[in-house]
């Protein structure tokens, strides 16, 4: 196992370097740079834009300015962000942490509800609770996040007059913008992770929603192929009882796919967080890209592509080699 | 007599057509789509969306950006339409109210009251407004208003956004912009993967690498966040290739800008599919036919591989689209899409929901330009369903 996993690794290091390319390539659209808005501040005199042009490598040829960022991405250094002076590596950190937090609970949420529903669906074809399940995912694939997000909280907003009136009870039952309440600082260790958990529990939900309703489909149209094949009647004719019938010999197989598309996922997870994110006011890597791009801080921008697309790739991996765990027929020659 | 006398070919196919037998395709693929409901159910309705968009001008009782400064109408809730007689309680001609803006004598507020007791205005059908004109599908000039009220009283269906415009008009014009650039941008993407891929399957070997390569490099990167990369340099009028179109862009520009943008971020996947499709068919017999009788390798790519895709590439195309859809919408509402003057795409109109200090649960009916995203893509994702059981000979009824 061990020379395929490092036989995968080498194959992502072409693709990594393609990939910064083309983020650099793109990066160099911008017309003039972060220095062209400082050099129209009056006080701000031209020598003092040369050295910072010179001291940022501003002057040198494109590939040249390329070559010296790959340099030292490989080193581990990812620049110093123009806009707030300080190492790229720091202003990154903490929108990519709290961006992960929502796409792991994402997976895991996904993952939780999908399958059990998707077999469901599949034991019990055209029942109506399979109904139910197929009119429910098309709701969930066909509803942009970002309107659903605003909706859940128009939605907890109206539960909150409800509860007023009633309880006399005025809080939100889910905090509806930002990751942290007010003087989070101050709490204890664990209630500060109670915090951030409550907060999460909508974002989460939302960026879910489309990956649990198309993976539902899938998996039932797979599990009920997979549950009229011959070797699942043999299995049952062999006196096998029907839940080793359809978590063993059915749900496996058709599992296998999802086990792939792992990696797959992630992008389609971190993109469709994004806008969740924008939403809900979470502090993730979306608003600080926006905020990013509009400032012209180019190496931040370029920070946030490097480290996306690297996790990315990871996560391919894993799901390479989930698949090649799961999946009997596959061989790591 | 010889003028009578039929071919043998014709005859055969008279048998034929009697058996009610050999039918094309494309017959065989819309008897077996219009069996399925509910995918019929979403072709109507996008139909009717897009019939709807056309005829936004027509339809809508006011113009895009249209808005009255004074008296103050932002904010406004969804007018009111009386269809009751308040003196004889009788259905009568539907009329409304003036609007006036008070104060909520406790929080402050600014609230729209009906006033009761001024006159009606009964909503009028085909009125003409000379000042707003507009145009139908860039052709038809004219200012007939399918309805409307008369001075000062307004119909705002369905409220009106922070600057007082009216969102029902605005939600029907914006269908022009949010229906169109899915479907354009899947060409997009459709004519660069049917190139890349067609080329990679049929070549195999270093250039099916690299293209391959290629096409990996572009998926590693996420797709969002590429997106909104290059919809923000390439909008910005100073860049290298904005350039190329002149200094100021027009609406058109940037719209065909996001169309570009969208379109190439999409390629990848449609390359890949057309290239494993063109893999097995290159293996086919009429390809090797079509080469041994010395047809050049562009014509066995392109006449005779790809038009072997076709059915797949429709469905495939069919179920882009909505993925499309909610790429613009998504990227308009961070306020990346198309040029705000003269376009309200629906996620532009979303955005109004998020604006600062806005409470949502005083304005809900701003989240209204969502549904139609929603339908939208819920009925593509029908059709395209539909298309491809349809296409599908084991699902044959």
């Amino acid at each position: 196992m061990l020379p395929y996993v490092i036989r995968r690794f080498f194959h992502l290091i072409p693709t990594f370097i393609g990939a910064t390319l083309l983020a650099f390539m793109i990066s160099q659209l911008v017309p003039g740079d972060f220095l062209t808005t400082k050099a129209l501040e009056p006080n701000v005199r031209q020598e003092t834009i040369d050295r910072l042009r010179a001291q940022y490598g501003l002057d040198q040829p494109v590939m040249v300015q390329y070559v010296r960022w790959m340099g030292n991405i490989v080193r581990g250094d990812l620049g110093l962000s123009f806009a707030s002076n300080q190492p790229v590596m720091n202003v990154i950190r903490r929108p990519i942490q709290n961006s992960l937090y929502l796409v792991v609970l994402a997976t895991v949420l996904l993952w939780l509800m999908a399958v059990p529903l998707g077999v469901f669906s599949a034991v019990r074809q055209y029942s109506l609770g399979d109904q139910v399940v197929s009119a429910v995912s098309y709701f969930g694939l066909a509803i942009p996040n970002f309107f659903f997000a605003q909706v859940l909280i128009l939605a907890i907003f109206l539960f909150r007059g409800f509860t007023r009136d009633t309880f006399g009870y005025t809080d939100l039952v889910f905090p509806v913008a930002g990751m942290t309440s007010n003087g989070w600082e101050e709490f204890s260790p664990w209630r500060q992770f109670w915090d951030i958990a409550h907060h999460m529990v909508v974002p989460g939900f939302v960026v879910a929603t489309a990956g649990i309703a198309g993976f539902t489909r899938v998996l039932r149209g797979q599990m009920v192929e997979y549950l009229e094949s011959d070797f699942i009647r043999t299995a049952r004719a062999k006196g096998l009882g029907s839940r080793s019938v359809t978590y063993k010999h059915a749900l496996r197989p058709a599992i296998i796919p999802f086990v792939a598309g792992i990696g797959a996922l992630l992008p389609s997870l971190i993109g469709g967080a994004g806008l969740v994110e924008i939403v809900m006011a979470w502090p993730g890597i979306t608003p600080r890209l926006i905020d990013a791009i509009t400032r012209q801080d180019i190496y931040v921008v370029l920070g946030f592509l490097v480290i996306s697309s690297l996790l990315l790739m990871i996560g391919n991996l894993i799901s390479d080699l989930l698949l090649a765990t799961v999946d009997p027929r596959i061989r790591f020659s | 007599m010889a003028a009578t006398r039929k071919s043998p070919h014709a005859d055969a196919a008279a048998v034929i057509a009697q058996m009610g037998g050999s039918k094309s395709q494309a017959r065989i693929v819309w008897e077996q789509f219009r069996r399925h409901k509910i995918a019929l159910f979403g072709l109507f309705v996008l139909a009717a969306m897009y019939l709807i968009a056309a005829f936004a001008g027509f339809i809508a009782p006011y113009g895009i950006n249209e808005y009255r400064r004074t008296p103050v109408s932002a904010f406004m809730p969804p007018t009111n339409v009386h269809w009751i007689d308040p003196e004889t309680g009788r259905l009568t001609r539907p009329f409304v109210y003036e609007y006036v803006s008070e104060r909520d004598p406790v929080t402050r507020q600014r609230v729209f009251v009906e006033n009761r007791d001024g006159p009606r205005y009964p909503i009028a059908f085909f009125v003409h407004r000379p000042d707003h004109p507009y145009e139908i599908l860039g052709m038809f000039r004219s200012d007939l208003r399918l309805f409307g009220v008369e001075d000062p009283a307004r119909i705002f269906l369905w409220g009106t956004n922070n600057l007082g415009k009216d969102v029902f008009s605005r939600v029907l014009y914006g269908g022009q912009i949010s229906l169109t650039i899915g479907v354009l941008a899947v060409w997009v993407s459709l004519s660069l993967g049917m190139i890349f891929g067609v080329i990679a399957g049929f070549y195999g070997g270093l250039v099916d690498d690299f293209i391959m390569r290629l096409v990996e490099v572009l998926d590693a990167i996420p797709g969002l966040f590429l997106l909104i990369v290059l919809a923000t340099l390439l909008k910005d009028p100073r860049n290298p290739l904005a350039q190329a179109f002149g200094l100021s862009m027009t609406s058109g520009q940037t719209f065909l800008m996001i169309v570009i943008v969208l379109g190439f971020v999409g390629w990848g996947g449609l390359a890949r599919t057309i290239r494993s499709l063109v893999l097995s068919l290159r293996e086919m017999d009429y390809a090797s036919a079509a080469k041994a009788l010395g047809a050049s390798e562009m014509r066995v790519m392109f006449r005779h591989l790809l038009p072997g895709t076709a059915s797949y590439v429709m469905v495939v195309l069919t179920l882009a689209i909505p993925g499309f859809i909610l790429a613009e919408t998504g990227l308009s509402f961070l306020g990346l899409g198309p040029s705000e003057v003269d376009s309200a795409s629906w996620g532009l109109l979303l955005r109004d929901a998020t604006a600062r200090g806005i409470s949502i649960q005083f304005v809900p009916w701003l989240l209204i330009p969502g549904i139609p995203i929603f339908l939208a893509v819920l009925c593509w994702n029908l059709v395209g369903d539909g298309l491809r059981d349809a296409f599908d000979p084991r699902k044959r009824r």
